[in-house]
């Protein structure tokens, strides 16, 4: 194994200081000179159509800048898909939601700006709304969108052939369908946003977002402005998950007001706005059909899932597809059609959370459970008899170079005691397991690749430029140690300019979890370029060839004659006195299938790596009130290779918390008519630190072949599986599998009491 | 989110307190912690033109005991209950339900005892923001005619989720509540009205000082609740009880008093059930079991759609609470006979 002298290492992260010391400035801590307040009107209805806006008492109240409304949009619309732009960013003629954009308003203080929003008469005609994606698609009143009849916003049909065939094949088969509501994100910082335009015409913009070149194209779609035109500036973010990547209407509507005030505008989301006006996760309907043969080997499988996308189509296409795709990357299926149904609804807005579309939440190993039960196999050993192979191609033709989902389950169990637990635990105390596997990486057409450029500062220091932003999981730090591992420099030695538009180059940002894999690459290959200078100029000092040379710990040193070295502080000196540059740039694109499309052609090589990652939980119920107790958590997967396995420990945790005890346990939303009733972080009950349980992970490292060091997607793959392990769990603590999600105590205490009944 | 604009006054007497009081009344709101008011103020569901503070009557905070009372000053911090020796010989149900009362910051550094009483009822539709509340009826809380925790209801069905209050009101106590004009003593049981906008029966001039617990010799007390989430959760349904030995035969009850709280507009002392404990023993299982199911069926027509729980799981769980609550009791009665 390479022996490297940064990468590898447990290092504390180099944002980590700012941020325990609230040091870290975000977007609402922002203060610009001549700065006004901003804040949105949104629809109370949950779909009407607008018959009147009467915005004048508002402009006439004293210390009211602008008042902005659908009128001065010009219509636009945002859809990530030529073929989805059905937003617009300030509605004009009808809301769909409660939470949708009608006006926004720029003011001297925040209580002026609230005043005037309670002075913007708008007229509705109340419409008959819909709340759930079967009645949307049956009703007979108006479509949410008129081009959508039927409410279907999105269809992604996906059939590699032989399905009907293998099903007469099959020695058993069965049909069980899952039920899952939305969920919410709660980040730690509710999204703002700041914006100005320069002397220049140039717009200037901060905000929380899953990369700043995805935020730059659209607004100078928007506003009609060349692209060097937006500045995305950097700032800190307090998490994305998902819910940063879309532009948000609120980014549009803060730039037009500084626009039309010519003045520096911020808007701060309430948390209940960061709620319901963001993302959502989408609920989801799925049914699984699946035949296997005596061995539980899967040989056919059709899934239908249902899924209530909200009032705009967001990611639609990418969401239809993804529950799909997790568990096409992680078990082996001989034939399989998919029918996935995106839905319009009255409700909140779905898009990406974690990944796309939840592949957790539609219960294929819950129903794995169920087959292995009626035939007899563990449910460890189902996994293993079905789980994907190193050098396979998935259902939909990509192949997988690198996979390790065998070790994963093995070593998972192993440290779980599985053999020792499952079937043998006491009463109301259960064991299960989770697996899946996630994409490093979609076809994302011209901002697929990132390019990087370093440049060396005359005290030896570099700077490295990158595209690439950190939500809060560490990226910054992952840049740094590559640029320090490559150029033989410390950490303390890189300095990043990045997540910038004016001064950085695209780059996809950090979504589908490619930021290591493209962004990282990006920056190792410019640092490469830049050593390679560097050598050139220092084995000329030290009377030797380039490739003889190494660097580390800010020297160069002839490989094998360690005592001959210079400093890369006098390297970097000489080939300046030399007129020689030492700056270097380098890139990344990920080698794709650029002609597969999410709805018009599902087939074709993906992404380049795919992760793995198993968790089991066990836990206790407490049969009277239905209250899970987790007593132990492991999580495994296989990374490729662990940059730093202190920040991927911290990712397990975290999606253990997400994905499994707040996403299976206790998070879901309550509703009244289309009214989301616990938008707050007080009813949505998103679990404490202090009441998680001990977190046992476990880093296998399989190599990915193209990956940076082998390095591939980390820490998802825990958050797709720890939901199913949770079910599992639970289910097999009760003795019911359970088939809707959340495990929530009411649905868990009238489960045993349904079961004691039939015993009875 | 902002607060509304309001005068602020920190008197330094308990008299500067009550003369503001009672020029100001309805007008008027007392800030002690201000976990409950302040976020009120924010959604605009209390708009109080004046504050007065009680940050400088220290007098308040305190925790005494006589032979025959503890007695707790109002403005006593959460932290001060829990860690009492006095309420935990004499009132341990007390320092359960302190326990669970928001988190160990709050209970620190702002949350009183007296805050956690005379916090506002709590409905899942009513303490929203002022943009939930828009476009639909107001409800009764909010100056409306509607009910959306109850269909078709003609009144209030907010409910108390005070863990304080409970407890309590299981342990007998009664309120000591000052005015201008005088003082007054409430047993808790008399205290609420059975209106969910104005749930205390107290006037706007006056001031919660004091709770007085009577010490009941060999009685044993326990809180029971259930949330989501060990800390920052309001009870979703929760029980107090207090047992009372007989003096001449230690395993048998005297008298009972249990209370159900989280499901009515008040913590509810469940009198007929208390009723049929007494003169049982305290392991006649049988006898706890069927005051469990009396408690459910009682406490549950009272429940409505005001928590953020399914309310058929809400209701079952009154059954729960009680017989936890009575067995944990009986346990520890056993214990004081072993002793």
């Amino acid at each position: 194994m390479t022996d490297y002298s940064i990468i590898g290492k447990r290092m504390p992260r180099v944002d980590s200081r700012a941020k325990v010391m609230g040091k870290a400035r975000y977007t609402a801590d922002l203060k610009l000179p001549g700065m006004l307040v901003g804040k949105i009107l949104r629809s109370p209805h949950a779909h009407a159509k607008i018959v009147n806006i009467d915005t004048s008492k508002a402009l006439a109240l004293p210390g009211v800048k602008a008042v902005v409304t659908g009128a001065d949009t010009e219509g636009v619309k945002w859809g990530v898909f030529a073929y989805t732009r059905d937003q617009q960013f300030i509605q004009t003629e009808k809301v769909r939601y409660i939470g949708d954009e009608v006006a926004g308003v720029a003011a001297v203080d925040e209580e002026t700006a609230l005043a005037a929003l309670d002075l913007i008469h708008v007229e509705y005609e109340v419409l008959p709304a819909v709340f759930d994606p079967m009645t949307a698609m049956t009703t007979d009143a108006e479509p949410i969108h008129e081009e959508f009849p039927n409410n279907i916003n999105i269809h992604v049909n996906i059939d590699t052939g032989s399905v009907d065939e293998n099903f007469k094949k099959a020695y058993y088969i069965r049909e069980d369908t899952f039920t899952a509501p939305e969920e919410s994100y709660f980040h730690g910082e509710p999204y703002a946003v700041a914006a100005r335009f320069d002397a220049d015409d140039c717009l200037e913009i901060w905000m929380p977002n899953g990369g700043p070149h995805m935020k730059s194209k659209p607004l100078s779609n928007a506003f009609k402005i060349p692209l060097h035109k937006v500045k995305v500036r950097k700032i800190t973010i307090g998490g994305a998950f998902g819910g940063r990547s879309e532009i948000c209407p609120a980014d549009y509507i803060c730039a037009l007001l500084a626009k039309k005030t010519g003045c520096p505008v911020k808007i701060v989301f309430t948390r209940e706005e960061n709620t319901i006006a963001t993302r959502q996760g989408h609920a989801m309907i799925t049914t699984h059909k699946t035949g296997v043969d005596k061995e539980g080997r899967v040989l056919a499988r059709e899934t239908t899932c249902y899924m209530d996308g909200g009032a705009y189509s967001s990611t639609g296409p990418i969401a239809t597809s993804v529950p799909f795709l997790s568990m096409e990357q992680a078990y082996r299926m001989e034939s399989v059609r998919y029918n996935g149904y995106r839905i319009y609804t009255n409700k909140p807005i779905r898009g990406m959370i974690r990944v796309h579309g939840r592949g957790f939440a539609c219960g294929l190993d819950t129903q794995l459970d169920m087959i292995a039960e009626h035939l007899g196999i563990d449910p460890v050993e189902m996994r293993l008899r079905n789980s994907r192979q190193p050098g396979e191609f998935t259902s939909t033709g990509s192949q997988v170079w690198s996979c390790a989902m065998d070790e994963t389950i093995k070593k998972a169990a192993a440290a779980a005691n599985w053999h020792e637990k499952f079937g043998k635990l006491p009463p109301f105390h259960g064991i299960g397991i989770g697996t899946n596997s996630v994409q490093t990486g979609f076809p994302m057409g011209i901002r697929g690749g990132s390019q990087s450029f370093i440049k060396f500062n005359e005290d030896g220091e570099a700077t490295v430029m990158s595209g690439v932003v950190d939500n809060g999981q560490g990226n910054e730090n992952m840049l740094v140690q590559i640029a320090a591992e490559e150029l033989g420099l410390l950490p303390e030695d890189i300095h990043l300019v990045s997540a910038d538009t004016e001064t950085t180059s695209s780059d996809p940002g950090s979504y589908s979890q490619v930021s290591t894999f493209v962004g990282g690459q990006a920056v190792k290959n410019a640092a490469a370029n830049c050593r390679k200078k560097l050598f050139d100029v220092a084995a000329k000092i030290l009377k030797t060839d380039p490739d003889k040379l190494t660097a580390k710990n800010r020297m160069i040193f002839v490989t094998d004659h360690p005592e001959k070295s210079v400093s890369i502080k006098k390297t970097v000196r000489v080939a300046l006195l030399n007129f020689t540059s030492v700056n270097a740039e380098g890139g990344y694109w990920p080698r794709v299938d650029m002609k597969r499309e999410w709805v018009s052609n599902p087939y074709g090589q993906m992404c380049e790596a795919f992760s793995f990652g198993t968790t089991i939980i066990e836990v206790k119920v407490d049969p009277d009130t239905g209250q899970v107790t987790v007593l132990n958590a492991v999580a495994c997967q296989d990374v490729g290779k662990a940059l730093n396995p202190l920040v991927l420990e911290g990712q397990f945790e975290g999606s253990v918390a997400m994905g499994g005890q707040g996403g299976m346990l206790t998070e879901y939303h309550d509703w009244r008519e289309g009214r989301c009733l616990n938008p707050t972080m007080l009813e949505y009950k998103v679990p404490l630190a202090c009441d998680m349980p001990e977190i046992t992970g476990i880093i296998v490292e399989s190599v990915d072949p193209r990956g940076p060091y082998g390095a591939k997607e980390a820490g998802m793959s825990i958050a797709m599986s720890a939901a199913q392990a949770y079910a599992g769990a639970v289910s097999n603590a009760i003795g019911v599998y359970m088939d809707s999600f959340p495990l929530t105590p009411d649905k868990i205490v009238a489960a045993i009491r349904e079961k004691r009944q039939a015993v009875k | 989110m902002r607060l509304p604009q309001f005068t602020y006054h920190s008197p330094d007497t308990l008299e500067g307190v009550l003369a503001l009081l009672d020029e100001h009344r309805d007008n008027a709101g007392v800030l002690a912690g201000g976990t409950d008011l302040l976020v009120r103020m924010k959604h605009r569901l209390a708009v109080p033109k004046v504050l007065v503070s009680l940050k400088h009557l220290d007098t308040l905070s305190y925790i005494k005991e006589t032979s025959e009372m503890v007695s707790i000053g109002a403005k006593t911090p959460i932290i001060d209950v829990i860690r009492s020796n006095r309420v935990q010989q004499q009132a341990p149900a007390l320092g359960q339900a302190c326990e669970r009362i928001g988190a160990v910051s709050i209970q620190h550094f702002r949350g009183t005892i007296g805050g956690n009483i005379l916090q506002d009822n709590r409905c899942i539709h009513y303490n929203q923001s002022q943009f939930h509340r828009t476009g639909r009826q107001p409800c009764h809380k909010d100056g409306g005619k509607i009910c959306y925790a109850r269909e078709e209801a003609d009144r209030c069905n907010s409910t108390c989720q005070s863990d304080g209050a409970a407890a309590l009101m299981a342990l007998g106590a009664q309120l000591n509540l000052c005015s201008s004009k005088g003082e007054r003593q409430v047993s808790l049981d008399a205290f609420y009205t059975t209106d969910g906008i104005h749930p205390f029966d107290m006037q706007p001039d006056e001031l919660l000082t004091r709770i007085d617990i009577p010490i009941v010799p060999g009685a044993v007390s326990v809180y029971q609740r259930l949330s989501f989430r060990s800390a920052i959760d309001y009870p979703i349904v929760c029980a107090g009880v207090r047992l009372v030995p007989d003096p001449d035969d230690a395993g048998c009850i005297k008298s009972a008093r249990i209370v159900v709280g989280a499901m009515g507009r008040s913590p509810l002392f469940l009198a007929k059930v208390s009723q049929s404990l007494a003169g049982k023993r305290f392991d006649d299982i049988a006898a706890v079991a069927q005051a469990g199911k009396d408690a459910m069926n009682t406490a549950a027509a009272f429940a409505a759609h005001n928590a953020g729980a399914a309310l058929p799981y809400r209701q079952a769980m009154v059954e729960t609470m009680v017989i936890r609550a009575l067995e944990l009791a009986a346990a520890q009665a056993s214990m004081k006979i072993a002793r």
